[in-house]
């Protein structure tokens, strides 16, 4: 049973890691918009998109 | 959908085809029908980008693109550049749009993909939710009005924001929200495992030094939980207790508190039971109630510049230097120049020149009023025929159409409010809980003291309000989502109670009943040598070089070829050269001025309307246009609909009392008062009101703002001015009135199952509470009592998002229609 007395300590520093992490997302905009972002993966582009010197000059 | 008999809707913006010309896109070899040139201009920039996989993932129709050429180069002059975008380090530049038409994440990824193609994008990042887009961009390399007008012709309206004007404000509230949803979420998985070591613990035997270990350990996360996650509860409880008013939170803040101070004290003397896991996942479950409930409220966030879009991108001020400037830069005493086709960018006073102007969002009056030197002009209206110069007498907020948006506000703050379960009962709810929590506590202290505290804590968590509070906004969202796949988005949910209940719909005709664009109702020839084909076609040749509202009746019909030496006169008809031949158009004592004075044809005399579009040769008129405002083509069956379920139809309208009753009559023969003003509008609805009827008011302009603020229920059709789609209840999406019924339907259904959620937290209460109070609960079974009543209210509501009901709903029909793109997949 004493080795909990280890584990309990790391998993509160786990815990403390993710929040810290979670913070971090947050306020970098990563919740802001929870539905394009979803989508975007879907409709992953199977052509390459031009190179920049290739642009289109529209 | 089978491809031989496509349907009369766009493929684009999913508006109903009208006459005219069949246009079409071919899509993966399929010929797609697009309502006008500029959705299939937007479909075929769409296409030859490779980027067809949006019309997969959309949701509701597109936005129709405006047809009419903006000019963006505005945007380009050094000062508008430094308004609204800023420099950055490596020589881009960094700016802020508002995007109108984004509906769907799908929109927001055309509209990143499309851009990343054009030269000089470096960044570009579209949040579906705000609407709003940062781009940034290489000046070097392109220029802001190229990226505009690609946004353009895309089919969305871009608006640059002033540098100034910052994030959305609900950004910063959701984020401290989540964050603290987040930490309690965290907390509440960690203490559990305590949570439930502790209580396998008591059953087998823990080592007290353990014991006293997790406790210690679960008061270090429970702490940051109760003095972060919390808070808001405790701040709220104050407010309210301090205001004389104790609200739903103070009990909330009583037991949050109470059983912290507890465990904490009971840790510390290392005796007795902690409560941290309750406490917690007390915390979490209210928090989320509470951010679902946020996250519903900040979709119908009111944009407080709506005004603004009523405004021209750009005019033309006079002066020394001549140059184009953006409304936001005039000052009083400056003068312009309106151009036909112009909107007024703010109120003033002709200098020189005259014209006709389209007052019609102010007045809701279709036909438009002559206007000359020494008249006023209001800011938004749409100059129609000439050319004028203004003095500018009033910008910004003093204008007139500010006046209106603050008509709009006070309208807002008056209407009537039935009110919420929650606000009506919850000061005398919390009273009750707190006199009876303070009874079973004295109670128990007489009859076991050691168990006074637990029980008096089970009872507090018992009786949360959380299964309550939850009860109408979890079947409000639901019921939002089912709309929005309709295409009636939900603006103010609350609206949805309200609309069940009502009783009387009264629409505004120009542009809601009706399309709001003329069209060619009938040709009455007046002269043996006309022939109807050739008529209709001269016709459509000369409008075509007019602005004239009444013109775009001819817009979609084959012109004849040809057409030279065209002159048109202000308000009253245009002259031009067919194949050699003279012909003039227009109002009768137009077109007879320049013939040979032969005799009125009996038709027109007998008959006014019928000489307003007038087309003559220099021998005498040939043919008499009658134009119409062509009737929606759902509306009938939609009013029928309402009507069966128990909504009798209205019209209000300013509109001239002919084309209202001729209207009405085509509607099946319903109730309509014609030539209203804004205030007589809204004086009616108020009337109705107070009869004791519940009003639902359908409509589109700024003048019809007042009007729908005051209604019970307001709705507005998204493809008219944007200030009345921004202050209404519910916005109708895409072509058609026939999400309506539906709305209705499912809005009884919503008030159903909200009624089933109260009756379920009733029932639940009026249960636990007794075994509560007798001391049969401990305190995590209150809490997991707690958090199954609120589930199951979740899980009741969801049934409303499920769409094959046992009865077929009225707007079941019309969405198919609506959506020809999801059904041929």
């Amino acid at each position: 049973m004493s080795s909990l007395y280890l584990l309990i300590p790391l998993a509160l520093l786990l815990l403390a890691v993710s929040v810290w992490a979670f913070f971090w997302a947050v306020r970098r905009s990563q919740f802001d918009d929870l539905d394009s972002p979803a989508l975007q993966i879907l409709l992953d582009d199977d052509r390459a998109p031009p190179r920049a010197a290739e642009k289109r000059d529209a | 959908m089978d491809p031989a008999s496509p349907s009369p809707v766009c493929f684009h913006c999913g508006s109903l085809i009208r006459n005219g010309e069949p246009l079409s896109v071919r899509i993966a070899g399929v010929a797609q029908p697009v309502c006008c040139a500029g959705c299939q201009a937007a479909a075929t920039l769409i296409l030859a980008q490779g980027l067809e996989r949006f019309y997969e993932f959309r949701q509701p129709p597109t936005a129709r693109p405006a047809t009419a050429e903006r000019n963006w180069s505005i945007f380009d002059r050094a000062a508008a550049l430094r308004r609204y975008s800023h420099e950055l380090a490596s020589g881009e530049r960094e700016l802020t749009l508002q995007i109108e038409g984004l509906h769907c994440a799908a929109c927001a990824w055309l509209i990143e993909n499309s851009l990343q193609r054009e030269r000089g994008v470096t960044e570009i990042h579209v949040n579906a939710a705000s609407g709003r887009a940062q781009l940034r961009f290489d000046p070097r390399a392109s220029c802001l009005s190229r990226l505009l007008q690609h946004i353009d012709a895309l089919g969305f309206a871009p608006r640059p924001l002033s540098f100034s004007a910052g994030p959305p404000p609900d950004t910063a509230e959701r984020r401290a929200a989540l964050l603290r949803l987040g930490v309690a979420g965290f907390g509440m998985m960690q203490l559990m495992t305590f949570a439930v070591s502790l209580y396998a613990g008591v059953i087998q035997g823990m080592a007290e030094d353990l014991q006293q270990f997790l406790r210690f350990v679960s008061l270090a996360v429970a702490t940051p939980v109760v003095l972060y996650s919390a808070r808001p509860f405790f701040v709220s409880a104050w407010r309210s207790t301090r205001a004389g008013r104790p609200g739903m939170d103070v009990p909330v803040a009583l037991s949050i508190g109470a059983a912290w101070l507890w465990s904490t004290w009971a840790t510390l003397r290392g005796r007795g039971t902690v409560y941290f896991d309750s406490v917690v996942m007390f915390t979490f479950f209210l928090l989320l109630g509470r951010y679902v409930e946020m996250s519903l409220r900040h979709r119908s966030v009111v944009q407080q510049d709506a005004l603004v879009r009523l405004l021209p991108e750009s005019v033309l001020r006079l002066g020394p230097r001549a140059e184009r400037v953006t409304p936001d830069e005039l000052e009083a005493n400056d003068c312009v120049r309106i151009l036909p086709g112009e909107r007024v960018p703010a109120d003033g006073v002709i200098g020189s020149g005259s014209t006709e102007v389209d007052e019609s969002l102010l007045t809701g009056e279709s036909a438009p009023r002559a206007r000359g030197p020494g008249d006023t002009l209001l800011a938004g209206t749409l100059n129609v025929s000439g050319t004028v110069e203004m003095r500018v007498l009033r910008v910004g907020p003093d204008s007139t159409l500010a006046a209106v948006a603050r008509l709009l506000e006070r309208a807002h703050a008056a209407r009537p409010r039935i009110a919420d379960f929650a606000d009506r009962v919850a000061s005398g709810f919390v009273m009750g809980v707190l006199l009876l929590a303070t009874l079973v506590g004295l109670y128990w202290l007489q009859v076991d003291a050691a168990r006074a505290f637990p029980t008096v804590l089970a009872v507090l968590v018992v009786t949360c309000p959380c299964a309550l509070s939850l009860a109408t906004p979890a079947a409000l969202a639901a019921a939002t989502t089912r709309l929005a796949h309709t295409g009636l988005l939900v603006a103010r949910s609350r609206s949805l109670e309200r609309l069940a209940h009502a009783d009387r719909i009264v629409f505004d005709k120009t542009g809601t009943l009706t399309l709001g664009t003329p069209r060619l109702d009938e040709v009455v020839l007046l002269d043996a040598r006309a022939a109807r084909e050739r008529c209709v076609a001269i016709a459509a040749a000369l409008e075509s070089h007019t602005a004239h509202p009444l013109a775009r009746a001819f817009a979609h019909l084959n012109a004849a070829a040809g057409v030279t030496g065209t002159r048109s006169a202000a308000g009253r008809g245009i002259e031009g050269w067919i194949d050699g031949a003279h012909y003039r158009l227009g109002r009768l004592d137009y077109v007879l001025e320049g013939g040979t004075g032969a005799p009125v044809p009996a038709a027109l005399r007998a008959d006014p309307e019928l000489a307003r579009i007038v087309l003559a040769d220099a021998d005498g008129p040939l043919a008499a246009f009658r134009v119409n405002d062509a009737v929606r083509a759902d509306a009938r069956t939609t009013l029928a609909q309402l009507t069966r379920l128990g909504l009798i139809p209205l019209i209000a309208s300013g509109d001239q009392p002919g084309a209202v009753a001729l209207a009405a009559q085509r509607l099946g023969g319903i109730g309509a008062r014609a030539g209203l003003r804004a205030g007589e509008k809204l004086a009616w609805v108020q009337q109705l009101q107070q009869a004791g009827h519940r009003v639902v008011m359908v409509g589109d302009g700024v003048n019809d703002a007042p009007v729908l603020a005051a209604a019970d229920v307001s709705v507005a059709i998204a493809s008219g001015a944007d200030l009345a789609k921004v202050n209404a209840d519910l916005v109708l999406l895409g072509a058609g009135l026939g999400a309506l019924a539906g709305a209705v339907h499912t809005s009884r259904r919503t008030l159903r199952i909200i009624r089933q959620n109260l009756g379920w937290a009733v029932l639940y209460n009026l249960t636990a509470v007794p075994l509560a109070a007798s001391g049969h609960l401990e305190p995590w079974m209150a809490a997991l009592g707690m958090s199954g009543s609120s589930l199951l209210v979740v899980l009741n509501a969801m049934r409303l998002l499920k769409r094959n009901t046992a009865r077929v709903e009225p707007g079941g029909v019309a969405r198919l229609e609506a959506a020809p793109a999801e059904a041929a997949r």
